[in-house]
């Protein structure tokens, strides 16, 4: 399993690219949808709703599979495997943290925007600066969650072959016959480094409660 | 532009119904294990000999930690080779969502059981009942009732989850089209309307869950998450 130190770190080093990839725009653009989903003009909430609606509905692995096999046929160009699984999980994650980002703001009482609107800020200022940075910190521990998630579901790419710690450990099995070690040893670095993260989200969780 | 073509897949219907069919099965077979298994880790969890508990909480947590795929390979690959057992496809995912599924709903459980007040074990044991006969007939009728919405909801996250056996080669819905797809040439179409099957099973099943939930709301239930 330690023969071929490089194939791991290869694999690592994929597993995190997807995963920062993921992270940013699927928080960005799940903040777009929130607001989407927020607004009045129906013109945004309509397209946010069902975006979120489709997404949260479907699996991610098909959402996977769509853009690597079927996109292609619609596209005048090759998609890659990371571009497919990031594709795939970014949009999944965009949906559901789209929904964290709405209930956050609607948790903020109207007091905050009325006091906003009467220091004489427009509604963009009021959101920028006196809404979204309370929301920010109630909606903290459900972001972390979904940042877990979207760790998890980056093992999800090595279904289109692109190369991350799970594809690794298969190649690893296979070359030496030695299924149990290799992935036991996925499974340990995934624990290893996610339980620390799942409890300081618990952590989070238990002082966000404390301070409201 | 592309020309749409959906003949080859009605012609074919059969092949996607019977990786639906997988599917509900595979699900199915989940929860009917999943659940008194995640019962019973709730209970031992929260049991007051450490001895009990400490396994109980690390085997949870090491199954909600870690990814859904990485277990599913784990008991495909390498779990047939240190039990030397031949394993079909459907008997390793079977064993990878029962456990997993387990450990989510253990902690739906034990949110739904440590929700109920003080006072309602307290006045069962004045009434003199032992322990369990206080969590058999007054804590946990409360508390699956409030449970009941993240049980669906958890539910509903397994089927999404069952997906992942395509990888192993079980004939699920997503592997059915996979091998449909292949065979037509018609990626785009089979995925789509995979894609829309999906879609329509689960987003009619999280209606209802929403359904239930505004229902327990307005009689007044708390809900647990």
């Amino acid at each position: 399993m330690w023969a071929y130190p490089e194939a791991l770190l290869a694999g690592a080093a994929g597993t995190l690219r997807i995963f920062v990839i993921c992270l940013v725009v699927g928080l960005i653009l799940g903040l777009l949808v929130g607001l989407g989903r927020y607004s009045k003009l129906r013109l945004a909430y309509i397209p946010a709703s069902i975006f979120v609606e489709f997404f949260r509905n479907t699996p991610v692995l098909v959402q996977i599979l769509w853009f690597y096999f079927a996109m292609p046929m619609l596209m005048p160009f090759e998609i890659s495997p990371l571009m497919a699984a990031s594709l795939g999980i970014s949009l999944n994650s965009a949906a559901f943290s789209g929904e964290i980002f709405r209930a956050g703001i609607q948790s903020l009482e109207s007091g905050q925007w009325e006091g906003a609107r009467a220091l004489g800020m427009s509604q963009t200022q009021a959101m920028r600066r006196v809404i979204l940075p309370q929301a920010i910190k109630r909606m903290l521990p459900a972001l972390t969650n979904r940042a877990i998630e979207i760790f998890k579901m980056s093992t999800l790419a090595s279904a289109v072959a692109y190369v991350e710690l799970l594809q690794q450990g298969k190649l690893i099995a296979s070359i030496h016959y030695n299924p149990i070690e290799a992935y036991t040893c996925i499974a340990l670095l995934f624990f290893i480094f996610l339980y620390p993260l799942v409890q300081s989200t618990y952590f989070l969780e238990r002082k966000l409660r404390q301070s409201d | 532009m592309y020309n749409w073509d959906f003949a080859p897949i009605l012609a074919n219907s059969d092949v996607l119904g019977m990786g639906l069919l997988n599917t509900l099965k595979l699900t199915g077979t989940a929860l009917t294990f999943g659940v008194p298994l995640g019962l019973c880790l709730a209970l031992l969890r929260l049991s007051r000999w450490r001895l009990l508990s400490m396994p109980a909480g690390l085997l949870v947590e090491f199954f909600r930690t870690t990814p859904p795929l990485v277990q599913l390979f784990w008991f495909f690959f390498a779990l047939p080779i240190l039990v030397q057992v031949e394993m079909t496809p459907f008997v390793a995912a079977a064993i990878t969502f029962s456990i997993q599924s387990a450990a989510f709903f253990a902690e739906v459980f034990r949110a739904g059981i440590v929700s109920i007040e003080r006072g309602q074990s307290e006045a069962a044991l004045a009434l003199g009942m032992s322990d369990q006969q206080a969590m058999r007939r007054v804590i946990l009728p409360q508390a699956v009732k409030r449970m009941i919405p993240a049980f669906m909801e958890r539910s509903i996250e397994l089927m999404k989850t069952t997906t992942l056996v395509a990888t192993v080669s079980y004939a699920d819905l997503l592997f059915q089209a996979n091998e449909l797809a292949q065979k037509t040439f018609r990626p785009l179409e089979v995925f789509t309307v995979t894609a829309l099957i999906y879609f329509t099973v689960i987003y009619a099943a999280s209606l209802i869950v929403h359904r239930v939930e505004r229902r327990l709301a307005i009689s007044g239930e708390t809900t647990v998450h």
